[in-house]
């Protein structure tokens, strides 16, 4: 067993989907609990690729596909517990894109990887994502959060703007929304009514994971995470 | 019209309609990383980082970026996100762009005309100095602080100008109505300064605040010909869009110079500082041939510390610097993304390490500050703006040797903060906008750290001295083709 789960990790760390879906359903066949296929086996390897980001030995590509197998595996694994555990194992589901007008996505893309790697169902908009498009992502796929960042400051307004269509059309209970990026400061997101401000994309990961304890989105609900304060 | 470079445009415009097609996701996490980790080792460039040694001193080691660097642009090419293809270029087209290239370009018009040349490492022409970066300013503040900014005429040359928070007191949405107005705006306001200082010819680098092609295209008018520059940033590095292709177009429509830019992303798509300096050359090389830029406004930059005044950065700047500098007459501007803010030591420091660095590599001209990160309003006064321009002018003929020697004592003094940078203080704190003077508090500084910096060896004591007269004479036998 012990080997299985370690050659998950190893590609999930890696980056290799197809053959860390194929090591999941194995596991899943010879009868390991898919929690702890998740918690022993791909988790590992989301740790491992989080610490060599961090210290400088892995990079946004590598990331982006340790994410993208990420989940890949959970979408096994959730399938294979019944509901209640998989609702009780699930970190979040996060909508996540650019600011109207913005195309700078590195940042926005780090964190969305992060996210991915660390247990959250991402569904990432990419760039210059419209007010409305957000919402409607979200509502499709039954979203927790909503997160939104920019790097320009012509396209800050757009932040509030989407918060503000969010309460208009009644949805302010259903979703965290949640804002970060160059200009991004605390001040500014507490004063739009956000519920969460992280400065770099591990703060983000932190942040989110604060928040979904709170399980029910409120005005004036605010997590500040700055892991440089 | 510059039909030369239009019909050029235009071939590789439809290359983005016909070149090969592939997914974003593969181009990004697949494609790059995978050509630019085998470029690198099959020139035997990882692990060349030299973490002692910030600013390179191995000439043979940036001709080698170099090499690579060339190999990338002709192995990969330019991706069109909107088409989702490649811009391919070939050897001949690399090496036709090479042979046409202009050998200097000439900014402004009348008494304030300036001009650009080519620059090697270690060049003694004097490069040119553009201020400020895009910082955000109240709409109150933006026409003393940028009458501030160009108050100098051996400081600062070019204006780029900080961006406006509001437009007539609303804020500015970019894409909308709202961005088109301001381009106007700010372009008035800026030609306003230009007149109130007596600079009225100097030249204008395009708006700054315009973020897509709305801005451009209000602003522009207001500042057609006479050497001024539309500028057209390229989302991130080896990618560009249409709007690229709109602003460049846009702004030979208005005979414009071209300042196209593309930056490199250490931890990002190509990975470690050596992968972030090869595509930083091959962004040159193509950037300089597809867009048909007049200069090229390129520079690596450090995704974990939001800037590029770590050592990473700026040895990753310093070899892709030397290595395009070294092998071709492409000029260059080259920016210093500082992390600390107005009336801190941090930013002069930063600054200077940054400035310094890319005078002495071979940049042609700089466009500055960025203090405080460019993250709030009204963090932003002429004082950065002069400070770059003192340093950036001063390094001239420097040596990279001595440079090198500089940095490594400048750097421990502010490196250790760069994860947590001072913001220091907003315009009113500490400078006077109605008498165009620093307030006592940043003038203290500024003369405090100037002279540390001069004891620790950056000419800045000699810029208008004995160094000039020396430098001048060696100008007059310095072949800028080299």
């Amino acid at each position: 067993m012990e080997d299985i789960l370690k050659k998950i990790g190893d590609l999930v760390a890696e980056g290799e989907e197809d053959e860390a879906v194929e090591a999941v359903r194995e596991a899943l066949k010879q009868g390991i609990e898919p929690l702890k296929v998740l918690t022993d086996g791909a988790g590992k390897g989301m740790d491992a690729v989080s610490e060599q980001y961090n210290a400088g030995e892995a990079f946004l590509p590598e990331l982006v596909l340790a994410g993208d197998a990420m989940t890949a595996i959970m979408k096994i694994v959730f399938e294979s517990m019944d509901e209640k555990t998989a609702a009780e194992t699930k970190e979040g589901v996060v909508v996540i894109g650019q600011a109207k007008g913005d195309v700078h996505d590195i940042g926005k893309n780090i964190c969305s990887a992060l996210l991915a790697v660390n247990g959250f169902e991402v569904h990432d908009l990419g760039i210059d994502v419209p007010v409305k498009k957000f919402i409607e992502e979200a509502e499709s796929v039954n979203a927790d959060f909503i997160l939104m960042s920019t790097l320009l400051t012509t396209s800050l307004p757009y932040l509030s703007d989407t918060l503000q269509y969010i309460k208009d059309t009644g949805h302010r209970d259903q979703y965290y929304f949640c804002v970060g990026g160059g200009p991004v400061t605390p001040e500014f997101a507490e004063k739009i009514g956000a519920n969460g401000w992280s400065r770099t994309a591990f703060d983000c990961v932190d942040m989110c994971k604060q928040l979904v304890k709170g399980h029910k989105a409120e005005d004036g609900q605010f997590v500040m995470v700055d892991s440089e304060a | 019209m510059n039909n030369y470079k239009v019909q050029l445009i235009l071939h590789y415009l439809d290359k983005a309609f016909e070149g090969p097609v592939i997914p974003m996701k593969e181009w990004d996490t697949k494609i790059i990383p995978k050509t630019v980790k085998g470029i690198l080792k099959k020139y035997n460039l990882q692990g060349t980082l030299d973490m002692e040694n910030p600013i390179n001193q191995d000439p043979e080691l940036a001709d080698r970026f170099f090499q690579a660097g060339w190999e990338l642009a002709l192995e990969l090419g330019l991706y069109c996100e909107d088409t989702e293809r490649v811009i391919k270029v070939t050897e001949e087209e690399l090496l036709e762009c090479m042979r046409n290239y202009q050998s200097c370009n000439i900014l402004g018009e009348g008494q304030d005309q300036v001009v650009m040349y080519p620059r090697k490492p270690e060049s003694p022409i004097v490069p040119l100095v553009a201020a400020s970066l895009g910082i955000v300013c109240s709409e109150k503040n933006y026409l003393p602080l940028v009458q501030g900014i160009v108050k100098y005429n051996k400081l600062v040359d070019v204006l780029h100008g900080p961006t406006l928070a509001t437009v007539f007191g609303h804020a500015i949405r970019s894409g909308t109505p709202y961005e088109t107005l301001m381009g106007n705006y700010e372009s008035e306001l800026k030609k306003e300064a230009l007149w109130r200082v007596g600079r009225p010819g100097m030249a204008c680098t395009g708006v700054a605040g315009a973020v897509t092609e709305y801005g451009h295209l209000g602003g522009a008018p207001a500042v057609a010909g006479r050497g001024n520059v539309t500028m057209s940033l390229l989302p991130v590095e080896l990618k560009c869009t249409f709007s690229n292709f709109h602003r460049i177009l846009q702004g030979l429509n208005y005979g414009h110079k071209l300042r196209v830019g593309g930056f490199s992303y250490i931890g990002g798509y190509a990975g470690p500082p050596e992968g972030a300096a090869l595509c930083n050359v091959a962004n040159d090389l193509l950037i300089s041939t597809i867009m048909q830029a007049d200069y090229v406004s390129s520079y690596v930059y450090d995704i974990q510390l939001f800037g590029n005044c770590g050592r990473k950065a700026v040895w990753a700047n310093s070899i892709a610097t030397q290595a395009v500098s070294r092998n071709t007459g492409f000029m260059r501007n080259k920016i210093v993304n500082e992390t600390g803010g107005p009336c801190t030591e941090m930013f002069m420091y930063e600054a200077a390490v940054g400035c310094m660095n890319h005078c002495v590599s071979g940049g042609s001209k700089t466009t500055q500050p960025r203090s405080a990160g460019g993250r709030y309003t009204d963090y932003i006064t002429p004082m950065e703006a002069w400070w770059c321009g003192d340093v950036f002018k001063s390094c001239a003929g420097m040596t990279l040797k001595d440079a090198n020697e500089v940095a490594k004592k400048i750097l421990p003094k502010y490196e250790k903060k760069l994860g947590f940078p001072d913001k220091g203080l907003p315009v009113t704190e500490c400078f006077d906008l109605d008498n165009q003077v620093p307030l006592e508090n940043y003038r203290e500084l500024y003369t405090r750290v100037r002279n540390e910096l001069i004891d620790i060896g950056l000419p800045l004591n000699k810029v208008y001295g004995e160094w000039y007269a020396d430098r001048m004479a060696v100008r007059k036998n310095y072949s800028i083709i080299g």
